[in-house]
């Protein structure tokens, strides 16, 4: 019987926790530690009760039950044992809440980020500690390297359009070294492959896209099921445009908006009109030329940082996930910083991530403050 | 090849010498033998199962049996030679099974298990109410019940109350010690009860209930009483003579038998309507081709009435020992529901500062079978809601564990699970300092 493996094996690397969504990735990522010799545990997070949401299951969401079937078949499949982890407070908690409290506050939410600081890299490595595991292994598409110092540092991904350290800034220092990213230096096609060849069920599974909990109905309906009716009609008011500070519209509500949105409005009008901010003190949506959704400055709050730097270096800077990153420099004070680029950035969004990276490495990040946004203000 | 049939002759021997023998201690020796054979209830096995609350494994010597039956697959209803050997097994099995309960035959409705005995009875009962002839039964509305049901009793009360929003459903109120307030149960019984149904025994505290009593005072009010037997088929005998009660329901599964066969006995006289039309098996109370191997095994393990209390004792024997062996080797640990009567085989403790999910892992990935709260289809386990209605904190059935043992479990498989046991929860505990800090 083997089932008592331990580290103390000659030809074991030592154990490892693999967080399973039922995707494809962290299916590839748990078949390469088999392969590479890890004593392997998989454990998938069930962080939503399926029976209550429109998600039409294994549509490559990481929350219904058909994905903790895939996941668990991957894991019959390797040969491994394989856990379900009940989530489903904590991700209420720290992941429903913030999202539905963010739109309510006009802003535009990441709960991938959130996802991460609270469950898979807070709760799997509590997890990964009880299970006297060595490292817990994800399928997020980063590499990690150790530098000369002998530090470790977040790398982005071989596949550039699939990177995923964006959504890694909180992550603290001293836990990298038990980090392991085995897709992390995998190109997508190339890992299908594999997955095909390995006879994994979900091969050829749908990348999952968006959030996973939302479902077809769209976060605007989401929210109004979450949260009372009084509550909501507070959240109604006026579109203005900027600006003059002419009323145009009212609307139902500033958690319908989002930055730089110019579809869906719900008025006609013959130019094209872009939201230009949502403020949450009188409801009120600003809407007006695209030129006015540029900006070069931001204020980052709950600041985490994995490298140093200095406040003259020009870093890259991410505003959000599918940002292709700028030039800017970057001043801290007190967890918070202060960020400008060198170009001014098109709708740079609160409650969304800026993400600093020196060349390829992660350096950290924080959240964007509304108070980020110089226009418009009332004149 | 060589072993294999050693092993397939020993069974047979088993079987023959259990036939053959009618000493009490006799037997129990030739049966104890027989678990220790098995791969899973070697005193030395690696994978140890103390969840028998969950589910029991066939009994070894059930397999050379249960084998030679595969023969027997024609349909019991058919009038031909294949049929009447399966109809032959199946009258067999009846008189066993009634026999086993202290029940006479036709009071046997076989079905696939205890939650469709489940639902047949109470289902079966309100639909019997709403077309009854007795006005005085059928204006009865209140049906009582306790949190500590198994779901397939709540549930089916939950859904005939969608159905009927007239229906009042009262949950007796649950001691933290795990009893229930007889107070309060008296107080609900009442000339506008229909129903009442409570477990014999919980299945994670093994708490057992006066069921005699309950039954008693419930017909004294014209009351019916339905007692969800699962858990204590093959842990304590029952009577459903003693207990007084219309319906019980009974799982093969919990009881070493195959799965997919239980039955429900339903008191001659007692009014329930079918929930499953069809080629009218069962006396037209259970349509559906029978699962005769299932029954057969089932019945099969109804002989074993006069074998009963030897393994009762031994389980009780091995579960106190466990018990006391754990309060003594860990600190800060609660017995939930241990100030009532018990099941001599299940244990459930609280293990302060101890996650019950990692707990569970790590046994697990050690060889361990055990359970922290019930067996959830999704296998992501919930805090137990029989415990939270027993009064203890979220917290506290967050970290609750189960064990069960059952007629193969040897004080070896005792030894060696406290050992470990001993030694995960020290380690649990000093991560959760840790995260502390």
């Amino acid at each position: 019987m083997n089932n008592s493996k331990n580290t103390s094996d000659s030809n074991n690397k030592g154990r490892v926790l693999v967080a399973m969504s039922g995707g494809v990735d962290s299916s590839v990522a748990a078949a390469l530690l088999v392969e590479q010799g890890y004593d392997v545990i998989g454990m998938t997070m069930q962080v939503w009760d399926y029976t209550s949401c429109d998600i039409e299951e294994g549509n490559g969401t990481c929350c219904s039950s058909i994905d903790v079937d895939d996941a668990r078949a991957v894991a019959d499949r390797l040969g491994i044992p394989f856990y379900v982890a009940n989530c489903e407070s904590k991700f209420e908690t720290h992941v429903i809440a913030p999202f539905v409290d963010s739109y309510l506050k006009g802003q535009t939410p990441s709960p991938c980020v959130n996802c991460n600081t609270y469950l898979k890299f807070d709760h799997l490595i509590r997890k990964m500690e009880e299970l006297e595991c060595d490292y817990l292994a994800t399928g997020h598409y980063a590499q990690l390297k150790t530098l000369p110092d002998g530090s470790s540092a977040i790398v982005t991904s071989s596949d550039g359009w699939k990177d995923q350290t964006y959504f890694l800034f909180t992550l603290k220092p001293d836990i990298l070294p038990r980090l392991l990213f085995p897709v992390g230096d995998w190109e997508k096609p190339q890992l299908r492959k594999y997955a095909e060849e390995k006879g994994l069920v979900n091969a050829a599974k749908k990348d999952s896209t968006g959030i996973c909990f939302v479902g077809k109905k769209g976060y605007g309906q989401f929210i109004e099921e979450r949260v009372s009716k009084d509550k909501l009609d507070e959240k109604k008011g006026v579109i203005r445009r900027y600006p003059s500070g002419e009323v145009m519209a009212e609307h139902r509500g500033i958690h319908h908006f989002t930055l730089g949105q110019r579809k869906g409005l719900g008025m006609d009008y013959h130019e094209t009109l872009f939201v230009l901010k949502i403020s949450a003190d009188d409801n009120t949506v600003w809407v007006g030329d695209e030129e006015y959704l540029f900006s070069k400055k931001i204020k980052l709050q709950e600041t985490n940082w994995l490298g140093d730097f200095d406040e003259n270096e020009k870093l890259k800077v991410k505003i959000r996930f599918h940002h292709k990153g700028d030039w800017a420099k970057i001043r801290k004070e007190n967890g918070e910083a202060y960020i400008e680029f060198d170009r001014p950035q098109r709708a740079i969004t609160p409650g969304q991530a800026a993400v600093v990276y020196r060349d390829s490495h992660l350096i950290g990040g924080g959240w964007i403050c509304p108070e980020s946004l110089e226009t418009p203000s009332i004149q | 090849m060589k072993m294999e049939q050693d092993e397939n002759n020993s069974k047979l021997n088993c079987v023959q010498a259990l036939h053959e023998s009618n000493d009490s201690e006799e037997r129990f020796a030739i049966l104890q033998k027989s678990w220790a054979s098995d791969a899973f209830f070697a005193p030395d096995s690696q994978k140890i199962y103390l969840d028998h609350n969950a589910t029991a494994p066939l009994a070894p010597w059930l397999k050379s049996t249960l084998s030679e039956s595969l023969e027997s697959w024609g349909n019991p209803s058919s009038i031909h030679w294949a049929g009447r050997k399966s109809k032959e097994i199946l009258r067999t099995g009846r008189k066993e099974v009634a026999q086993f309960i202290g029940a006479s035959p036709l009071e046997i409705i076989f079905t696939s298990g205890g939650s469709e005995a489940n639902n047949l009875a109470l289902r079966g009962v309100y639909d019997s109410l709403a077309i009854s002839q007795d006005q005085n039964f059928k204006k009865r509305k209140k049906w009582i019940t306790s949190k500590l049901e198994h779901p397939s009793v709540l549930e089916t009360l939950k859904s005939l109350q969608k159905k009927d929003p007239e229906l009042e459903i009262e949950y007796i109120k649950v001691h933290r010690g795990g009893k229930l307030d007889w107070d309060h149960y008296s107080q609900l019984i009442d000339e506008n009860v229909a129903v009442v149904s409570v477990m014999l025994a919980n299945n994670e505290t093994g708490t057992i209930f006066p069921i005699q009593k309950m039954a008693e005072i419930a017909h004294q009010q014209g009351a019916l009483f339905h007692v969800d037997a699962v858990q204590a088929l093959g842990k304590i005998g029952v009577d459903v003579q003693n207990l007084g009660v219309d319906l019980a329901s009974f799982s093969g599964h919990k009881f070493y038998s195959l799965k997919g066969a239980g039955f429900l006995y339903c008191r001659k006289g007692t009014q329930i309507e079918r929930q499953i039309s069809g080629g009218g098996q069962e006396r037209h109370r259970r349509s559906g081709t029978e699962n005769i191997l299932a029954i057969q095994s089932m019945a099969l393990m109804c002989r074993h009435k006069q074998d009963l209390p030897n393994f009762s004792s031994q389980m009780t024997q091995l579960r106190d020992q466990m018990q006391s062996k754990i309060l003594k080797q860990i600190d800060h640990v609660q017995v939930n529901g241990g100030q009532a009567d018990r099941l001599p085989n299940t244990m459930n403790i609280t293990i302060e500062g101890v996650d019950g999910e990692s707990l569970l892992m790590n046994l697990d990935l050690k060889g361990f079978a055990v359970s922290t709260g019930a067996a959830c289809s999704s296998g992501s386990p919930e805090p137990s809601a029989a415990l939270m209605a027993m009064g203890l904190s979220h917290q506290e059935a967050q970290s609750s564990l189960r064990v069960s043992l059952g007629w193969g479990t040897s004080s070896e498989h005792i030894d060696h699970f406290v050992e470990t046991l001993v030694k995960v929860v020290e380690r649990l505990r000093k991560v959760t300092k840790e995260s502390l800090h």
